[in-house]
């Protein structure tokens, strides 16, 4: 089988080659040197620095308030939309509206970017939190809409709902005691999706980001045309270890069936 | 009232649950998705006066400007860049779907989600990251003449070179991806009997498995090479001043040379071009 370990090492140097700028850039966070090529010894200073950054910790906190306006916002209108697309009567329209909802995520985010830069502006609306919270909420939908949906028409929660119902539950009641449990895995999965969509976005948050509005990923960015420092690793690691821990949940969630969650 | 606008839009019609559930959607993608793109489309028109302001005489300059010699540089270069990315995705990717469907196993699912993981992790680290490995005192030329292997350091950081790897670093999961969804559906007694009737290894590929992913290979092109068109980020920070695209050029023209027009009617060509793109896979789709 010497073929079949030529493809596996191939395979092992593709992923090398995919997590080997990750793996550079958490070993240079931790060097005590300020240029990055040099390893002076192991030091955590850099971290020390990005804590006693005022201007970091507001970029973080906008950040996290952003993301969790985000996933909120699309948690809600996606969970609404991917009820309505799965278990309402097809209505004229509805494969349309379903490709609509994931232009979000095709359109590339340059054009979705400088769209809604422009329009605002000439809108007269500031470009603000709220402006940045809902373009985020926009590129989200997608991810919200598609795991709400892929779970309620594989749950076969369709004949609980109707069985709901034939025992004098009106939809409202069904939709609360049946589907909203059935679902709820897939509903915390879209927000943590979004959520990582949001807390890592650049290019939106680059376009939008008015006076005053600066996110993790912004602030990166702005550091960076003032060349390469051991900082900006240390931030990037923290953004890295942030993303790794909610995949984590988000997969444990995924992971889950959750039939336990139905209770009678 | 919500009740009036709805059985409006709906021209008369009595509108029912789904229309109330699809409302906050609805309204979310107008505001912020459909009535930007509609102001995009007719500023495409428009003139560009002093100062950045807009005059609304409507013409066709600025889709002729996008094709003058000056910008149209821009436009293949774009257009190579997306070719050749893919063509490096589809030629790198395709052995790992491979390797992911037929053989890897009880390991598949870790080595999927670990090939999502670059993808959702902020593009902007890794691009960060790729310039401190590439730049004129990065690693890789550190490595390199510390083993005596170059004498003066290598310009690889704002190359094609680069601009290349950061392409492909970015989209190779969106070329695997697809691929690895339609081997995966190739039922294996078509390979089996394949060998059984006496072809080997090679030809059993070329004649079974090869012509049975052309699905996954016409949509992992069509899925790598449309957004690449649209990129931003990473001609920005791995292409440099010389090779930016067409993204790039549109970000100019509202940043900095304030032609809003102007990067409204490259906006508009370049989601033509993806709109063409979908369109064609559609139609190969229909026919296939």
């Amino acid at each position: 089988m010497r073929k079949g370990r030529g493809l596996k090492l191939y395979c092992a140097a593709l992923y090398a080659f995919l997590y080997a700028p990750l793996a550079v850039m958490t070993v240079f966070s931790f060097n005590r040197a300020h240029r990055n090529v040099v390893w002076l010894g192991f030091s955590l200073k850099w971290y020390g620095v990005l804590f006693h950054d005022a201007e970091m910790m507001r970029a973080a906190l906008t950040t996290l308030e952003l993301a969790v306006s985000a996933s909120a916002i699309s948690g809600a209108l996606g969970l609404l939309a991917a009820y309505a697309l799965v278990r309402h009567k097809p209505f004229p329209g509805r494969g349309v509206y379903a490709t609509l909802l994931d232009v979000p995520l095709m359109i590339p985010e340059v054009a979705l970017g400088v769209g809604l830069l422009s329009f605002l502006v000439r809108m007269g609306y500031e470009l603000n939190f709220g402006a940045l919270a809902c373009a985020h909420a926009l590129i989200c939908l997608p991810y919200a809409v598609g795991a709400v949906r892929a779970r309620l028409q594989s749950s076969g929660g369709e004949r609980l709902e109707e069985a709901a119902m034939d025992l004098g539950a009106d939809e409202w009641t069904a939709f609360r005691k049946v589907t909203l449990p059935l679902a709820m895995p897939a509903v915390v999965s879209g927000a943590l999706l979004a959520f990582t969509i949001s807390f890592g976005d650049f290019v939106t948050s680059f376009f939008l980001s008015g006076i005053g509005v600066t996110t993790l990923p912004v602030k990166i960015y702005s550091m960076m045309k003032f060349g390469v420092t051991p900082e900006i690793n240390a931030l990037s690691v923290l953004l890295l270890a942030a993303t790794f821990v909610l995949l984590g949940v988000n997969a444990l969630f995924a992971s889950n069936p959750g039939e336990s969650s139905v209770r009678a | 009232m919500l009740d009036r606008a709805l059985s409006w839009l709906l021209g008369g019609r009595r509108p029912t649950a789904s229309h109330l559930l699809l409302a906050p959607s609805a309204v979310w993608l107008t505001i912020f998705l459909l009535l930007p793109s509609a102001g995009l489309l007719a500023l495409s028109f428009a003139h560009n006066g002093p100062y950045g302001a807009v005059s609304w005489t409507l013409g066709l300059q600025n889709y002729r400007r996008a094709f003058n010699p000056e910008y149209v540089p821009v436009l293949l270069r774009t257009l190579v860049f997306s070719g050749g990315t893919t063509l490096i995705c589809l030629l790198l990717g395709y052995p790992l779907a491979y390797y992911l469907s037929f053989r890897a196993g009880r390991r598949r699912g870790a080595l999927i989600i670990a090939l999502m993981v670059p993808f959702w992790t902020s593009a902007l680290v890794a691009f960060y990251s790729w310039m401190i490995i590439l730049g004129r005192e990065g690693l890789l030329n550190a490595v390199l003449r510390r083993l005596g292997l170059v004498s003066a350091p290598l310009a690889l950081l704002y190359t094609p070179f680069s601009l290349f790897l950061g392409l492909v670093y970015f989209y190779l999961p969106f070329t695997v991806l697809p691929l690895y969804g339609s081997l995966e559906k190739i039922p294996r007694q078509y390979v089996e009997a394949a060998y059984d009737l006496g072809a080997g290894r090679w030809s059993a590929f070329r004649q079974v498995t090869l012509p049975l992913s052309m699905p996954g290979i016409v949509a992992a092109v069509l899925l790598t090479f449309v957004p690449c068109l649209g990129d931003f980020l990473t001609a920005e920070l791995l292409g440099g001043p010389r090779y930016y695209l067409v993204g790039n050029l549109i970000s100019n023209q509202f940043l900095m040379a304030q032609d809003w027009p102007f990067g409204a009617a490259l906006t508009c060509l370049l989601l033509a071009g993806l709109v063409g793109g979908l369109w064609l896979y559609r139609r190969w789709e229909a026919v296939a």
